[in-house]
């Protein structure tokens, strides 16, 4: 799901394709592997996609409100973060049946990993069911973010932190974890961890709150930038992640009317990811129901696509950086995008309010 | 269908709200009926099992809306139980008030989780829970808007 993980993954496709003789991922279809796991927060299931022919290939049932999904970098467990369990669930990549539900602090949303698969961050957010000033309900000081370790699959540290927590990236080196302090408490910051000590090792301050990000590298492997949206805006800002600096504000370009989807709030432009070859950022936006593409690292508009489905509230790259899987939450699909020619390959019927969406590699 | 389309617009100005945030800009209720009243005990004996109720192929109320902060609050299950006490049943009846709306089938604790098709919102952050009028879950709901009683039934 992160920029590190699609470069394990692609690692992992391009020796499948030196085994087989086969030229691309994309190409390599039906031996592909390759796989785009959907979840549905609205729902009680998780579908599976293939990409090589955009249809549903399997739905898991019994994953009833899930919020974030991950695959270990080798393919060999999938864990969701369980809104209704409060929990990471770990799946067996195999049987695809449950490993252990790990309970948590708080109410779970976003998860990552590291790139070598030992630590899973989950994104906590504030769990409103403090009625001790009733009829105000409060928030309980649950906000922060998780860390477990996949090995005992265990919680092993909580980082308590101002505000609630909806997203968090593992920057690709898997130093850094970047976290957005943006659900409620009004916290305006953004932080990170340090993945060694796991403690914040400096915050910025921002308001909003970034939420989602993505993240770029250097050529040495090294965090770039960070391109942060704020749920506010229909755009996105860039934070040089050195000097700690946020720079260019971008506005994405507006569509016509007819084609907008007016129920944008309360993130009208909710989730941007950068392709594994670094060259594109893309970025969707919810009240537009439209992925973008800029270009790296001038972030030069290229164009844009307005999809068949309605609510973009996610999405997931191909590790060849070729299609971008977009979960259109208020029409229960996920469209498939080619990003070279910005023309929507297929719109895909999943369950109720997709979600999240992550990329597998079957082991 | 204008109701929910000013709800639309009214949603869609109000974005000064806290990033990520579900406590989303609240639309303006419709006007209550004259003689209309919400029944506690039909809330806390057919109403509340609806919130409680999995149902096939959906996330079940409570699990969202006892923990964000939409306008839509249910309080939180004592541990290990699987139903609210008295006292919580009646907060949850306080809380409720803030998208029940006596006599009006327009409230969006009815209209919100009712399919567009169907004539609901066009939106809902947990889906389209009722597929259409008939369904008799949906159908209690708009029974306790519109003053039902448990004796009625």
């Amino acid at each position: 799901m992160r920029s590190k993980h699609l470069i394990s993954g692609f690692a992992v496709l391009g020796a499948i394709a030196l085994g087989s003789l086969t030229v691309s991922p994309l190409d390599a279809q039906p031996a592909s592997k390759l796989r785009i796991i959907q979840t549905n927060f609205g729902g009680d299931s998780v579908h599976i996609i293939d990409p090589a022919t955009n249809k549903v290939v399997r739905e898991i049932k019994g994953f009833e409100t899930v919020h974030g999904v991950i695959a270990a970098p080798d393919g060999s467990r999938i864990y969701f973060s369980s809104e209704s369990e409060n929990a990471v669930i770990a799946v067996d990549g195999k049987t695809l049946q449950r490993i252990k539900s790990i309970p948590l602090s708080g109410n779970p949303n976003l998860i990552d990993i590291t790139p070598d698969g030992k630590s899973i961050y989950a994104a906590i957010a504030l769990t409103y069911d403090d009625v001790s000033e009733f009829p105000t309900v409060k928030a309980g000081p649950t906000g922060g973010v998780d860390v477990i370790d996949t090995v005992s699959l265990t919680k092993i540290k909580t980082i308590a932190m101002k505000g609630g927590v909806h997203d968090l990236n593992v920057t690709p080196d898997g130093k850094f974890v970047i976290v957005g302090n943006s659900r409620g408490g009004r916290a305006n910051i953004m932080s990170v961890v340090d993945t060694k000590t796991n403690d914040v090792a400096w915050t910025l301050p921002m308001d909003p709150a970034p939420s989602p990000m993505a993240v770029s590298k250097k050529a040495d492997g090294s965090t770039d930038k960070i391109y942060a949206q704020n749920g506010r805006d229909n755009g996105f800002q860039v934070i040089d992640f050195a000097t700690r600096k946020i720079g260019q504000t971008v506005t994405l370009p507006d569509i016509s009317g007819q084609e907008k989807n007016p129920f944008g709030p309360p993130a009208v432009s909710h989730g941007l990811m950068v392709t594994p070859d670094q060259k594109t950022l893309v970025v969707i936006s919810r009240g537009n129901s439209a992925l973008y593409t800029y270009s790296l690292p001038d972030v030069k508009y290229i164009g844009v696509v307005t999809l068949g489905g309605k609510g973009a509230g996610w999405l997931v790259l191909t590790p060849d950086s070729k299609r971008a899987y977009v979960a259109n939450e208020h029409t229960n699909t996920t469209s498939a995008v080619d990003l070279a020619t910005l023309k929507e390959l297929a719109v895909i019927p999943v369950g109720f309010v997709p979600s999240r969406n992550a990329i597998w590699m079957q082991p | 269908m204008k109701w929910a389309s000013s709800l639309v617009v009214v949603a869609a100005s109000l974005v000064g709200i806290s990033v990520g945030s579900l406590g989303h800009a609240a639309a303006p209720l419709p006007a209550a009926k004259a003689g209309v009243a919400l029944d506690y005990e039909f809330f806390k004996t057919r109403v509340q099992p609806v919130f409680l109720l999995k149902r096939e192929g959906h996330g079940r109320c409570y699990v969202c809306h006892s923990n964000n902060n939409a306008r839509f609050h249910l309080v939180m299950l004592s541990p290990g139980a699987t139903s609210w006490n008295e006292a919580q049943s009646k907060q949850n009846f306080e809380l409720i008030k803030r998208v029940a709306v006596p006599g009006s089938i327009d409230s969006p604790i009815v209209m919100h989780p009712l399919d567009e098709k169907a004539g609901g919102h066009p939106h809902h952050g947990g889906g389209q829970q009722f597929e259409s009028q008939s369904d008799p879950a949906w159908q209690t709901l708009k029974g306790f808007v519109l003053g039902e009683k448990v004796a009625s039934r």
